[in-house]
């Protein structure tokens, strides 16, 4: 069983890394006055990323649901996460790697073409479904059901064998 | 207690008496005397017969009491409250110097008599301890005070003992679940969301109000003055751009929210029948990807101090501005409908109404139950 102080701390890590991202969203593009800076910035927006996909697995696996081998009944309610995740992943990898790659040098440079803008409101976008489905899914890590035998669970065992 | 021993240290005064004005106490007489001693004092005493393993123990006790008095002499503190039982003990201190020196011939002949007398004197006596500590020490016994102390956070802190067995039966007899679940902890955390989003929503409508009314004034009637609004509002653009960015991703998420969009027949029919969450999350949406395809104006009117030619062509102003601002316009819009339409029902919250669903029904656990392999 989850205990309510375990999921606290974990939800409040979870928070403030999806707060960290907005925020490097939000404001990285006013924070160019050395490429440092901004580079420093996206390497932990990605690693943040990738901890925040790697700990809802981690809550995953800790499921009952899990552990007795009802996956599809996991991957069935947070199948949208997962691709948002790795999608958003992607898209700001590609993005702060091109951006940077054109302000390396310098760093007041006007460096928009339609390609990046483009990929700057898909990645944009996308940052918005992720954040979205992210605290969802974290807040639905905190249902009891999925840590112990249920009635529900039962159930939802008896439609998947159907 | 005290009286049994003087008048068996009495007895023994005697004995030592009878035995000092002879001088050259015979053999035969010392072991009668050691006998009749013995037997007066055993048969108030000990009635049991003698049996080796307690004269082990009484040897003991006995080499204890004279090892304590002959210290009693040397402490300074010593027992001050029994005089008079002090005073006994002295003579019986000099007796036994003087009995020592016939123990020393006797124990030649009658070590087992020995043995007996020694169980004589101390015989009886339960613990001498309590009348002869060494040091002084309360004489009370021991009483239980209504204090445990628990070790707590590497502090020992006091508590009363009813208390202590009151929470513990109060543990033992309340339900073993937490009054606190992941379950509230969930809900806390959407609730307080909630209240972040609608305190975004209101902030997001006036600031972009108020952002498109500022571009409007400085622009100009008919734009006419689209270089006096370059000038005035590229420190702001950027800004202006990263803050509306923020609000409108808290203001979508908490949109999105209201719908439960990840629920996508229950998305669907609110969009249907056109259910204000529903209706606001979409206008959220369509403000959201039109304020961000601007990003590349917004970053080139942020550039335009230090703008050349090819950024700011002479007089195409007017041809990159106009798009802006109309965008900019159709965002406030968007984002004033969006919060007008949320303000209509501000309860609305689909997402919470599937978190109080998340209670585990009791299951009547049988033979069959799978056990958790964790």
């Amino acid at each position: 069983m989850l205990q309510s102080g375990n999921y606290s701390l974990v939800l409040l890590i979870q928070l403030i890394l999806l707060a960290y991202d907005l925020f490097v969203n939000s404001f990285s593009e006013l924070l160019r006055a050395a490429p440092v800076i901004q580079l420093v910035l996206f390497i932990i927006q990605d690693i943040a990323i990738l901890f925040n996909l790697i700990i809802i697995l981690l809550m995953m696996f800790n499921t009952y649901v899990f552990q007795v081998g009802l996956l599809s009944l996991l991957l069935e309610r947070f199948r949208a996460l997962l691709i948002f995740s790795t999608l958003y992943l992607t898209l700001s990898i590609c993005l702060h790697s091109w951006v940077m790659n054109l302000r390396w040098l310098d760093s007041g440079r006007f460096v928009w073409t339609d390609g990046l803008q483009t990929l700057f409101v898909f990645q944009r976008t996308v940052a918005v479904g992720y954040y979205y489905l992210y605290k969802r899914t974290a807040e639905y890590m905190g249902d009891p059901r999925l840590y112990e035998d249920s009635l529900w669970l039962r159930e939802a065992f008896a439609r998947a064998r159907q | 207690m005290p009286t049994v021993k003087s008048k068996k240290k009495k007895l023994k005064k005697e004995v030592s008496v009878g035995e000092e004005q002879g001088e050259v106490a015979l053999d035969m007489e010392m072991e009668e005397m050691t006998n009749k001693s013995q037997s007066d004092s055993r048969e108030p005493l000990t009635p049991e017969p003698l049996d080796p393993a307690p004269q082990k123990k009484k040897k003991k006790k006995r080499a204890a009491t004279i090892d304590q008095e002959v210290d009693h002499a040397d402490t300074p503190n010593g027992n001050t409250t029994e005089p008079t039982i002090d005073g006994e003990e002295t003579s019986v201190a000099v007796t036994r110097k003087t009995k020592k020196k016939k123990k020393a011939k006797a124990t030649e002949h009658y070590s087992n008599d020995l043995g007996a007398e020694e169980d004589d004197i101390v015989a009886g006596s339960q613990s001498p301890i309590p009348q002869h500590s060494l040091f002084s020490a309360p004489h009370g016994q021991s009483q239980p005070v209504g204090k445990v102390f628990v070790e707590r956070n590497r502090r020992f802190q006091a508590e009363r003992v009813d208390h202590l067995r009151h929470s513990e039966m109060m543990d033992d007899y309340m339900d073993p679940r937490p009054l606190w679940t992941t379950r509230d902890v969930a809900m806390k955390v959407h609730s307080s969301f909630r209240v972040i989003g609608l305190f975004s929503h209101g902030f997001l409508a006036g600031y972009a109000v108020w952002n498109i009314i500022v571009v409007y004034v400085l622009a100009g009637e008919q734009m006419t003055t689209l270089p006096n609004l370059l000038n005035q509002y590229h420190p702001l653009a950027y800004p202006a751009q990263s803050l509306l960015y923020l609000l409108l991703a808290i203001s979508t998420v908490s949109a999105f929210d209201r719908v439960n969009l990840a629920k996508a027949s229950m998305a669907l029919r609110g969009f249907l029948t056109l259910d204000p969450a529903a209706l606001a999350s979409f206008l959220y949406f369509i403000a959201l990807i039109l304020s961000l395809s601007q990003q590349m104006t917004s970053d080139r009117i942020n550039l335009y101090p230090t703008a050349n030619e090819t950024l700011w062509p002479p007089g195409s102003e007017q041809q990159i501005l106009r798009p802006w601002i109309v965008v900019n316009l159709v965002v406030a819009l968007l984002v004033g409908m969006a919060w007008a339409v949320v303000s209509t029902r501000p309860d609305i919250d689909y997402t919470e109404e599937f978190l109080m669903t998340m209670e585990v029904e009791s299951y009547p656990r049988g033979e069959e139950n799978v056990d958790n392999p964790a």
